[in-house]
């Protein structure tokens, strides 16, 4: 009776708002609304609470939302060409609530799934009984590409083939769970799950801390505290195993790496000696022996699986052969996503488990067999009829996967043919229902289809189900599952309790013990991206420096004819740079030659400075479009120089002195250093034309100093001394050549025992030699000579850790 | 049939190459009741840093290397005595085409050499329309299995010409069938092309053939290098035949086998991966001499 009351108060307080309108869709179910019509206990609060706010404060609210996934940078990549595109990811702004009590038949359906394709992997690829007695059909396994012939036989060192799986979920018309598709070869998404559960509490904070929701971080820190378990059986480190920067995840890859301790690395980041994979670092090779990967298994090694892929490691299957790497999931495991094998989950539940699934599968029929064959043949009409061997979704499979009802009369005679023909090559399934789920559009609630993923992962205590993940949001009011090929958002999935939950974060916990992650394991690739982002950023800086110098100029004597400005074009021609464009492309191309370096290393720096960096390349991009040579040039360069200081103050202010930051700021003094002697020995050479020198000194920020300083004897030897040889000018040569001089020798094996490294024996020459240099010896020759020197001291870093 | 085998493989590197791996795939099998390997060695100059061995998915023994130095070259030597049983002349018994699909999918087995690997496109030999109506002309003449290879095997040696310039290791079987022309290799993947078409399972056996032919008869084409030809399952009683389209025959006393896969990719002698600025020259030799 009281909750009755509940109820109906709270129905009564919702409707005039914020669920006026939200009219449920004939035969299905709704997550909020009951079928009488009533708000389902659940989501009272959060409903009575949006209602209370108002519309102006929800979409403002949920504006923070979107503005803390854009300051995050949180993306992904989408490939509709050749070319992938980063596009933000689209947050469906309302939690899907889902109670605690419908929650437990998930997870115990889902752990009992992941036990059970453990199971048929473990077999597969290993004693093959489930073929031999004649409960798995050998031609879907011989004919599948996810077989990887070169790994069967090799039991995984860690025991099991899989430690991390993901579900897609639907509920159907009769309102329970089903198992829609399982994600075992890589599963993508977590990483979003968490963003998803950040954002949404930005905008709910309130309402989120007076319900009882579970929270996400708990489940984290198990499968981490696992993989280190793991791990420390062999030598000890966890890599997350990446395809790249182009991969359509890659920020989450980045960002799990970053929220969960783990090393990022990419295939050539390894090496195979001796049978162990070892990481290049710039303190050498280091074993590694936990990869959690994040790229298809064919792809993990060129030699043994497939021949052409250029992200893997030659040797990998080796060293699986030698038992020194676990390989998270195993290699084959993809198989397991292989859509024709729906059709014998429950079976072989049975005859593995001995129980009937909890959850039940999409009804699936393999159609290489002839009962089977003729049943989807038969009822064509209310079939989906996609490829057998397809290991992705059918609600992500816009191309493969069709309603034998909606096709056209030849598709459908086609269809039919080919069914008779090549079987084994079709499935048929059922065409899923989905139920709905509000989200807000136009400041009401409107009903969309939902489907939910659900993350498994295995703890040395069986398998922990994350509570939560993400919903998949429909673009459209159309419930058939395979309509979410249409795209759409991504909403946050909160499970209720009736009682206070277990709150948990990823930092250490009291009297657990502090591990120091040692500074040796930066990998050699990264290292070598972010001397060249700081290079990039630095070559940027100095262009924009001249360019300003130029521009200013131009503005005054307003003809391009004039000498100085001609000389200007000429020095900047050389560098790549043509100034007769407000914003050159040669400028264009190093901003974004440094944003590219730094997207290979988003799990090094900080979220701000990929913004900053972010910011200062759609500024110079719509600079482009609009600004003009002169005056408005010049106003633009200041704008583009204040963001670079922006970017270098916070990467220099905020980034950890590790072995990273060095690498940094070696590439910062290193290009800095050659910018600044290359532009001297052009301004200050023989023939140089008039007002050469004064601009020399406004490139080199030097204006002020070099009043105070030489006053009276001002001439082409004063501005050597100090854009060259001052020792206290932080824009002279000398100065960086000190600087990088300092950081060479704390560089993994720049000193070791009272012996200099090579690169550090030649900063030691090289800033003595200044030292020692008297103006009036700084020829223009030897300046260049000079510039050619950093650049070889580059390129003995570079051997030293790069290679 | 008693042999001395020997190969020799030769690789001069351009410009120097370092942080290599390779699989090589050229030592002999011993398979019960056709041929036993009496000895075997195999040797890699210069010396690898790391060297194992073991036995692949179909049974094949790889060895791989690994350099992490900087070298020039890469020699392989293979010596191998190896002892070929003689094959009494076998009646056939295999199925018609239908029946041999029944016999197909009654087989639940994923052994290596179950059938069942042998029917689908592999790595380098797609299923090809043109191949597959080729095959399927041929087999409809005659009345069983392993009539349909006979005939199969005949016709590409006398529609295709042996010419080693016209192909390279990578042409696919789809090429070579336009050209009518090719090598060992893309004779064989034809031929297994045309068989998976028509629903009979087909794989690739890569070995040599014996060097100086026996008293009165020609010497047979491929014997100077390494060879390849065909193996199929001809139903359950006559289980794997072998067919050497290069030379029309069924594999005889003459034949040496290395190992089998699915294609020339599962069996290729060598593969490496390597680091290079430059190509390379490859040479081969191969002697397989009979010993009394």
């Amino acid at each position: 009776m009281e909750k009755r009351n509940q109820r109906q108060s709270a129905k009564k307080r919702g409707v005039p708002g914020l669920i006026a309108g939200y009219h449920l869709l004939p035969g299905v179910p709704d997550e909020m609304i009951d079928p009488s019509g009533a708000i389902r206990p659940v989501w009272e609060g959060l409903i009575a609470a949006l209602d209370d706010l108002g519309t102006e404060e929800v979409s403002a609210r949920f504006e923070r939302a979107d503005q803390y996934l854009r300051d995050a940078g949180v993306y992904y990549r989408k490939y509709d060409g050749a070319e992938g595109k980063e596009r933000a990811w689209p947050l469906a702004h309302v939690p899907l609530i889902i109670d605690e009590a419908d929650w437990v038949g998930i997870s115990r359906g889902l752990a009992q799934r992941a036990e059970l394709l453990e199971k048929i992997v473990a077999d597969i690829h290993g004693d093959n009984t489930l073929v031999k007695s004649g409960l798995l059909p050998p031609e879907l396994i011989a004919r599948n590409a996810e077989f990887l012939r070169p790994v069967v036989g090799i039991k995984p060192a860690s025991g099991h083939f899989l430690h991390f799986c993901a579900f897609e979920l639907g509920r159907g018309p009769d309102g329970g769970w089903w198992v829609l598709g399982d994600r075992t070869q890589a599963p993508s998404g977590a990483g979003f799950a968490l963003e998803n559960r950040v954002a949404t509490t930005r905008a709910l904070s309130d309402i989120y801390g007076k319900m009882h929701v579970h929270r996400l971080a708990g489940f984290f820190r198990d499968f981490r505290d696992a993989l280190n378990g793991i791990a420390r059986s062999g030598d000890g480190r966890v890599g997350i195993l990446t395809p790249g920067q182009h991969n359509e995840t890659y920020f989450e890859h980045a960002y799990i790496a970053r929220y969960l301790g783990f090393m990022l690395l990419e295939g050539e980041d390894l090496i195979v000696e001796g049978g162990q994979v070892m990481v290049r670092t710039v303190a050498g090779l280091k074993p590694i022996s936990v990869l959690w990967r994040r790229l298809d298994a064919s792809f993990a090694d060129p030699l043994e699986l497939r021949y052409d892929s250029h992200i893997g490691t030659p040797g990998m299957t080796e060293a699986l052969r030698q038992g020194s790497v676990a390989i998270v999931n195993a290699l084959g495991s993809g198989i397991l996503e292989t859509r024709a094998l729906a059709a014998f989950i429950p079976n072989l539940c049975r005859a593995l488990l001995n129980e009937d699934l909890m959850l039940p599968t999409i009804a699936t029929w393999w159609c290489g067999q002839a009962a089977e064959r003729r049943h989807v043949v038969e009822n064509f009409d209310t079939m989906m009829v996609g490829p057998a061997f397809a290991t992705g979704l059918a609600i992500d499979d816009p191309h493969g996967t069709v309603l034998g009802a909606q096709l056209a009369r030849p598709q459908r005679e086609a269809l039919l043919a080919e069914l008779v023909h090549s079987g084994g090559d079709f499935v048929g399934q059922e065409p899923v229902r989905l139920s709905t789920a509000p989200v807000y559009l136009g400041g009401r609630l409107q009903p969309r289809p939902i489907t939910l993923r659900v993350y498994a992962a295995r703890t040395r205590d069986g398998w922990t189900i994350m509570p939560g993940g993400f919903a998949r949001v429909g673009s459209t009011p159309d419930t058939a599952a395979i309509a979410m090929q249409r795209g759409g958002q991504a909403a946050d999935v909160w499970v209720v309790s009736a009682k206070p939950v277990e709150r948990v974060s990823l930092l250490p916990q009291e009297g657990e013990k502090l591990v120091r992650v040692s500074a040796g394991s930066l990998p050699s690739r990264a290292a070598d991206n972010l001397i060249w982002l700081g290079r990039y950023a630095e070559r940027c800086e100095a262009t924009v420096r001249i360019l300003r110098a130029y521009n200013a100029r131009l503005a005054e004597i307003s003809n391009p004819g004039q000498a100085l400005l001609k000389d200007i074009r000429t020095y900047l021609g050389g560098l790549g740079v043509d100034a007769t464009k407000a914003l050159p492309p040669g400028l264009l191309a190093a901003i974004d030659s440094a944003a590219n370096s730094a997207s290979q290393i988003r799990d090094r720096f900080s979220p701000d400075g990929w913004l900053a960096l972010a910011d200062l390349r759609k500024t110079a991009r719509s600079f482009a479009q609009r600004v003009e040579p002169g005056d408005d040039a010049t106003r633009a360069m200041t704008v583009l120089l204040r963001k670079l200081a922006g970017f270098s103050g916070l990467v220099h202010e905020n980034m950890y002195r590790f072995a990273g930051w060095r690498f940094l700021e070696v590439g910062r003094r290193l290009e800095r250093a050659i910018q600044i002697a290359g532009v001297v020995a052009w301004c200050t050479r023989k023939g140089a034309p008039e007002g050469s020198l004064d601009m020399l000194l406004e490139i080199g920020d030097s204006v002020m100093t070099h009043r105070r300083r030489y006053a009276v004897s001002a001439g082409v030897n004063s501005y050597i001394d100090l854009l060259v040889l001052d020792p206290l000018n932080p824009r002279s040569v000398a100065f960086q050549i000190a600087e990088l001089r300092s950081q060479i020798e704390q560089l993994p094996g720049g000193i070791e025992e009272g012996h200099l490294s090579l690169a550090a024996k030649a900063g030691l020459a090289l800033h003595t030699d200044l030292r020692i240099t008297e103006p009036e010896d700084m020829t223009t020759a030897k300046l260049n000579r000079l510039a050619a020197d950093i650049g070889r001291l580059a390129g003995l870093i570079a051997d030293a850790y790069f290679v | 049939m008693l042999y001395d085998v020997r190969l020799e493989l030769h690789y001069d590197y351009i410009a120097s190459v370092h942080g290599d791996r390779h699989l090589v795939r050229v030592t002999p099998i011993s398979i019960p009741g056709v041929q036993r390997v009496i000895a075997s060695s195999l040797s890699f100059s210069p010396r690898p840093e790391q060297e194992t061995t073991f036995s692949d998915f179909f049974g094949n023994i790889v060895t791989t290397i690994a350099y992490t130095g900087y070298h020039h070259h890469l020699d392989v030597k293979l010596t191998a005595r190896v002892q070929i049983e003689d094959q009494p002349a076998a009646a056939d018994l295999s199925p018609t085409l239908p029946r041999l699909q029944e016999e197909i999918a009654a087989l639940w087995s994923l052994a290596a050499d179950s059938p069942h690997h042998f029917l689908a496109a592999s790595p380098r030999v797609p299923l090809d329309t043109a191949i597959t109506a080729y095959a399927r002309d041929i087999a409809s003449r005659t009345g069983s299995v392993r009539a349909a290879a006979m005939e199969l095997c005949f016709a590409i040696h006398r529609d295709f010409r042996y010419d080693k310039d016209a192909t390279k290791v990578d042409t696919g079987p789809s090429e070579a069938f336009a050209l009518r022309r090719g090598v060992c290799q893309d004779f064989a993947h034809v031929m297994i092309a045309g068989l998976r078409g028509i629903g009979i399972p087909a794989g690739y056996v890569s070995g040599f053939l014996r060097t100086i032919p026996p008293k009165g008869k020609p010497r047979l084409a491929g014997a100077d290098a390494m060879h390849a030809w065909v193996r199929v399952w001809c139903g359950v009683h006559a289980g794997w035949v072998e067919f050497d389209p290069t030379n029309a025959m069924l594999a005889g006393p003459d034949h040496i086998t290395i190992g089998h896969g699915r294609d020339y990719s599962d069996v290729s002698p060598i593969v490496g991966v390597l680091r290079t600025s430059g190509g390379h020259h490859a040479k081969q030799s191969v002697d397989v001499i009979r010993v009394e």
